[in-house]
């Protein structure tokens, strides 16, 4: 079907391209083309016709042609391409469904219509216009509030409140934006207008400008004050229904209601925005007026100004413009501090190893007082001393330990000279010169 | 007239916004409507600063199309004269501005249709000589480049003095300050006379305009004041 698969006013705009690219929408009508929809919306209008037959279509086509190019031949011919471009362009439909039965019957679109109505029927944004509209929706806004509050079953909600919210309200303000749009293209007529009006007659168009200026500020300066009265009053009931829908647990409506709270703001900001532009535009084109057109009745000011331009170079000349040097503005200096002098980053110091609480061990003392106990008990063979000083030590330490031994032995119980002293073990790894040593009195001599 | 709110001289130079309006005349910028405070500030203080900036060797000029500028009498503030293309699409912009079909769009032009107004009135070759005319046998197409750069340069500097406003894209705003380089051909006298005096009141120069158009390029403006801005 050629009607949207996607709401214009909540789909994703990428998806919404797709969509139109997808399905090769494209217009393509010749001013003939749109004589001859016309030529059947009027008929239609007139004579109350919802659809057409195909003999009437031709009739219409023929009429077309010949009132607006009369030197058209083979209007039958032409008059099935028409009817064919405009059936593949969707803008007319066959309704009745009788197929190759028999001869259709044709309507004209929503679009076709809509196509009319944008050319012909002059739509829009009036005082009058703009009052009967904010008034219906007042009146239906009010009875949408009365019936969410008297709302007790989802039927009553959806009939009461959400299809008029939807429907009614939703044409009412889509009423308000296209005669907006209507009146916007009416401003641009306007302006062309003006602009044209002057290009032709120059000084004996300033009364005629002056008045469409000042009728149209005046229009939108009442449309401006309309808006901004009713849009409150409107803005007023859908805060009431909201709120109704909120205590009465109904998300659905709110929605509903915050969308058309955002389709008024959107109107009223619409209101502001046209009288501000209008405004500037005002002030630009009436200075325009009073300065060049009244100043300048024959327009000569442009002819000579066109002839200085184009023989510039034959008589150059150059305006003069001030042009005095920036002030200077003293900065305060600060001077430079000296730079530091080299030098080489400090290393942090070893902490001080912490002292042992406990008294310094003294091992050499210990084996001492060892040794002298030995031989005090009446041990006289050094390799037997040395076995009992070394037995738990480990084998790497036997040795210097058995020194050490020797040593001590020497020094506490002094050795009988012998010319043989034999070698004996201590243990599995460790064998010594054996010495025998005095008993009794051994260790103090 | 009304009641202006300054009493005197002191009074108009204490006010908040005279400096940056100062800063902006002594660099050459025109001052109208657009620039919203600042022009009802000079409408109100004329009468103190006229006498002020005569001290200074300049006039303060106000003129009867809606802008003020400072015009240099002497040496003792800084002054220069308009460049060749500066010239050039000045008097094109105020072709443009006095063209009815400007109203059209509210005073809008684009920077295709001052360059295409331009190669209209003097003509491609005329232009392309006035604007790039030093060598003999020039590329056609770099020559045409040049012009082009040259013509938004101008129209930069322009937009400095207050002459048009830049605005996004292509689109400039036409400001009636564009009038000044009607003057000399406003009047009933002969283009020749209007010019004579236009020099005699030190408005302007005859001859090209040596200064180099870099020269100008520090000579920014301050910008109007934000709620003046298009």
């Amino acid at each position: 079907m050629f009607e949207p698969k996607l709401a214009v006013g909540t789909a994703d705009p990428a998806r919404l391209l797709a969509e139109l690219v997808e399905r090769k929408v494209s217009l393509e009508l010749t001013t003939l083309d749109l004589g001859f929809v016309a030529l059947l919306a009027a008929r239609a209008s007139q004579a109350g016709l919802a659809s057409f037959t195909e003999a009437q279509l031709s009739d219409a086509f023929e009429l077309t042609c010949q009132t607006m190019d009369p030197s058209l031949d083979n209007l039958k011919l032409r008059a099935t391409h028409a009817i064919r471009r405009l059936r593949e362009q969707r803008m007319l439909v066959r309704v009745d469904g009788a197929g190759v039965v028999r001869a259709g019957e044709f309507a004209l679109s929503r679009l076709a219509s809509a196509i009319v109505e944008f050319f012909l029927e002059e739509e829009v944004l009036t005082r009058e216009s703009l009052t009967l509209l904010t008034r219906s929706l007042l009146g239906s806004l009010a009875e949408i509030l009365q019936a969410a509050e008297a709302a007790e079953s989802d039927d009553a909600w959806r009939s009461g409140v959400t299809a008029p919210l939807r429907v009614t309200v939703n044409e009412l303000i889509s009423g308000i934006e296209r005669r907006q749009r209507g009146l916007d293209v009416q401003q641009e007529e306007f302006q062309r207008e003006m602009s044209k009006l002057l290009e032709v007659d120059w000084f004996n168009a300033l009364d005629r400008c002056q008045s469409l200026l000042d009728s149209t500020a005046k229009t939108l300066r009442e449309l401006n004050e309309i808006l901004l009265r009713d849009t409150h009053l409107l803005l007023n009931l859908l805060a009431d229904v909201s709120d109704v829908a909120v205590q009465r647990a109904r998300p659905d409506v709110e929605a509903v209601a915050r969308r058309v709270m955002e389709q008024i703001d959107r109107i009223a900001a619409w209101g502001s925005a046209r009288q501000r532009a209008w405004s500037e535009y005002y002030e630009y084109v009436h200075r325009y007026l009073r300065d060049i057109v009244r100043l300048d009745p024959s327009r000569a000011l442009t002819q000579r100004l066109r002839s200085q331009l184009s023989e510039h170079s034959a008589r150059p000349f150059a305006l003069t413009v001030a042009a005095a040097p920036p002030l200077r503005l003293l900065r305060s200096v600060l001077p430079p501090e000296p730079p530091l002098p080299v030098r080489r980053p400090k290393r942090e110091k070893e902490d001080e190893p912490e002292l042992p609480a406990e008294p310094a061990r003294d091992p050499l003392g210990e084996l001492e007082a060892q040794i002298a106990e030995l031989l005090h008990q009446g041990v006289t063979d050094l390799a037997e001393l040395t076995a009992r000083v070394t037995a738990d030590l480990a084998l790497s330490e036997q040795f210097l330990a058995a020194g050490r031994v020797a040593h001590i032995v020497a020094r506490l119980a002094r050795p009988p000279v012998n010319n043989h002293r034999p070698w004996v073990p201590v243990n599995d790894g460790l064998v010594i010169e054996e010495w025998r040593l005095k008993k009794a009195s051994a260790g103090h001599e | 007239m009304s009641e202006s709110q300054f009493r005197d001289v002191g009074d108009a130079v204490s006010d908040e916004s005279y400096p940056d309006i100062d800063l902006a005349l002594r660099r050459g910028r025109h001052i109208d409507q657009h620039d919203g405070p600042w022009y009802t500030y000079l409408l109100d203080a004329a009468p103190f600063l006229e006498p002020f900036y005569r001290r200074f060797g300049a006039e303060l000029v106000r003129v009867n199309d809606g802008y003020f500028y400072l015009l240099p009498t002497s040496d003792r503030l800084g002054k220069r004269h308009l460049s060749v293309p500066e010239m050039l699409v000045g008097q094109t912009l105020a072709l443009l501005y006095l063209d009815p079909l400007t109203i059209q769009k509210g005073g809008n032009v684009t920077r295709d249709e001052v360059l295409g107004h331009l190669a209209s009135v003097m003509g491609s070759e005329a232009l392309i000589r006035a604007l790039h005319s030093k060598k003999k046998r020039v590329d056609e197409r770099v020559a045409q480049e040049a012009v082009r750069q040259k013509v938004h340069d101008a129209l930069r500097r322009l937009s400095t003095l207050g002459f048009v406003d830049l605005l996004n894209g292509e689109q400039l705003k036409l400001r009636p300050a564009l009038l000044r380089f009607a003057e000399s051909v406003r009047g009933a006298d002969s283009p020749a006379e209007a010019l004579a005096k236009l020099v005699a009141k030190g408005e302007a120069v005859l001859g090209d305009s040596e200064a180099s158009e870099g020269d100008s390029d520090a000579e920014s403006s301050e910008g109007a004041p934000e709620d003046a801005e298009e």
